[in-house]
């Protein structure tokens, strides 16, 4: 547990220096931001750009409040998996090319302390900057479209972060897999992309794969209640990110480590 | 484009430019500090002062080497 806590503190120091602890929330706090307000003004953003013939004119509905809300998630399902693969790509990678992952390992640091505690720095980064970036958008949606509940916003921000943490899952297997920072962050993507086609693909059986989390939580934004498909899909998430852990950690206990 | 700016309330728009510029001077901070970035470190200090919004986060992500 010590140990756990003193790699734990080093990786949080680390991204502190790096600014991470700086950019990451206020990228996703942009990015919450973007929707609501571009919805919001896109009348007046059609107006200005023009184009339109004389006399034309269409109604553009507003949506409702949850849709935006879940407009700000598809935001945070695009560009937000990006950055988070992007950043979290030379985790261990780079560790192991530099030869700093030897020079920790070389004292009684067991290997799955060394990941574990990497995965939960990483993941609080992420968490935290997700329900900075909801928060934003959940305030944008109240001020110009129409109320959802703070309860509402906590669950979306719930569900919604184990989607995320599967995506750090991934990344950290890809970390034990390959040493090349570019190739992790790749495979990461491919791997994420992969897991949203084979779900659309194979809707009509895959009833809980992790990539319904969106789906599931629009549900619950729009009737008010969390579904039991959500729960299921919830610990199905949990149980690959674990199982994805393990087989890192696995991997690097057999393989010739740096 | 003036009756644009007329109709757009600034105190929505406010936290977005205060945000993009917090991005903007810490990137500038950082690229002080760094000793090498990816490719020329001259070329990132343009990056980051001519692209609104993205050029801090491509400096963020890409331009940093990741040690």
């Amino acid at each position: 547990m010590m140990q756990f806590l003193t790699v734990f503190k080093r990786e949080m120091l680390e991204s502190g220096r790096n600014f991470k602890w700086i950019w990451v929330p206020l990228v996703f706090i942009l990015l919450g931001l973007s929707d609501p307000l571009s919805t919001y003004y896109l009348p007046q953003i059609i107006e200005s750009v023009g184009g339109l013939p004389e006399g034309a004119s269409f109604d553009i509905p507003t949506p409702p409040p949850h849709d935006v809300l879940m407009m700000s998630l598809a935001q945070f399902s695009q560009l937000g998996v990006l950055v988070i693969s992007l950043m979290s790509m030379g985790l261990i990678a780079s560790e192991r090319k530099s030869g700093v992952a030897e020079l920790v390992l070389v004292k009684p640091v067991k290997y799955s302390t060394y990941v574990s505690a990497k995965w939960t720095a990483t993941s609080v980064l992420v968490l935290v900057s997700l329900f900075a970036g909801l928060l934003a958008s959940w305030y944008y949606v109240n001020l110009l479209f129409g109320d959802i509940s703070f309860l509402h916003l906590l669950a979306t921000w719930f569900f919604y972060g184990l989607w995320l943490l599967f995506v750090i899952s991934i990344s950290v297997f890809m970390n034990s897999l390959f040493k090349v920072p570019g190739l992790v962050g790749f495979m990461t993507i491919v791997l994420v992309i992969l897991t949203s086609i084979v779900t659309t693909v194979l809707n009509h059986i895959l009833d809980w794969s992790p990539a319904k989390l969106s789906p599931y939580i629009r549900m619950m934004l729009s009737e008010g209640n969390i579904s039991g498909d959500l729960w299921a899909t919830a610990l199905i998430t949990i149980g690959i990110s674990i199982a994805l852990l393990a087989a890192a950690i696995y991997t690097f206990r057999t393989k010739e480590m740096a | 484009m003036a009756e644009l700016f007329e109709s757009v309330n600034w105190a929505l728009i406010a936290p977005l430019i205060v945000i993009q510029l917090i991005l903007q001077v810490v990137a500038l901070i950082d690229w002080f500090r760094i000793e090498r970035t990816n490719g020329p470190k001259i070329m990132w200090l343009f990056i980051i002062l001519l692209l609104n919004m993205i050029g801090p986060i491509l400096y963020f992500v890409i331009g940093r080497r990741q040690e």
